[in-house]
């Protein structure tokens, strides 16, 4: 019975513990833009696109260069 | 799904405005118009920070809330970005911004405001990608190129990083696990020889 009401308690304690979104959900006005992997680079691919940009970011890794890093 | 973020490393950032300059360049930003800047705190004194600022694409922008106008949208890769079209330089948007990142070309005189323009981070806006309205309104889309922001890529003590937020947190991440914490930060072994720590070497000198 204890260990029951210490649930409820719990759970309704932890409730409020959520980010509730700051923006309601608005719709946008203005002009549809084009997906950035649509042109001519990509032909469409998102996960091509996403991995060069995953690629790309790990340059900016010195690290990965050196061999230095400690995990 | 990429959520693509910005970091600045307050330990690495060394105030040569690079990243500034490469953003000016690469978009042809206009005078008055500073997408990106670097803030200094306590400048001159000993343990001064320094911190690259611009749009950092909320999660929850409130840009896009307080927008009368709903110029504002997000793309795929969790971008805010706007729609000059649309804008009516009201100016709630810079208001809102907690990093004073929308800003106002002056368009006339008695100080007219003109259209908002922030970072895009690099990826143009609602127009043909590489099209010379979009250069024109927004800036080159080097996203679309498959490149990440200008000013990341330039930062020469690789201090800014841009690129997915799971990526760059754990280049942050290895990079403040090796580096260490404390004195050990500015690398005094490394310079100078002996020990980690600096007040071991100033009782040294003595």
């Amino acid at each position: 019975m204890k260990a029951a009401l210490m649930a409820i308690a719990a759970a309704l304690a932890l409730a409020a513990c959520h980010e509730i979104p700051q923006d309601a959900a608005k719709p946008y006005a203005g002009k549809e833009d084009v997906q950035p992997y649509a042109g001519d680079r990509f032909k469409g691919d998102k996960q091509k696109f996403e991995q060069a940009l995953a690629d790309r970011a790990n340059y900016e890794n010195e690290y990965l260069r050196t061999g230095d890093a400690k995990q | 799904m990429a959520r693509m973020k910005f970091i600045c490393d307050a330990e690495r950032c060394i105030e040569c405005n690079s990243c500034a300059t490469a953003c000016k360049s690469e978009h042809e930003v206009p005078w008055g118009v500073n997408r990106r800047r670097v803030v200094t705190l306590n400048d001159g004194v000993p343990g001064e920070r320094s911190i690259s600022v611009a749009c950092m694409h909320c999660t929850d922008a409130p840009c896009m809330a307080v927008c009368p106008v709903d110029c504002f949208y997000r793309t795929e890769d969790q971008i805010v970005l706007h729609d000059k079209d649309l804008c009516i330089g009201c100016g709630y948007c810079y208001y809102a911004c907690p990093f004073g990142a929308p800003q106002f070309p002056q368009a006339g005189a008695f100080g007219l405001r003109g259209k908002m323009d922030k970072c895009t981070y690099c990826a143009g806006g609602p127009e043909e990608n590489f099209s010379v309205e979009e250069f024109r309104k927004y800036g080159r889309n080097r996203i679309a190129e498959g490149k990440l922001p200008a000013c990341a890529e330039m930062c020469s003590t690789k201090a800014l990083i841009a690129g997915d937020s799971a990526v760059i947190a754990k280049i942050y991440k290895t990079r403040v696990v090796t580096r260490g914490k404390g004195e050990e930060l500015w690398g005094w072994k490394t310079a100078y020889g002996g020990s980690d720590k600096v007040s071991d070497n100033l009782g040294a000198k003595a």
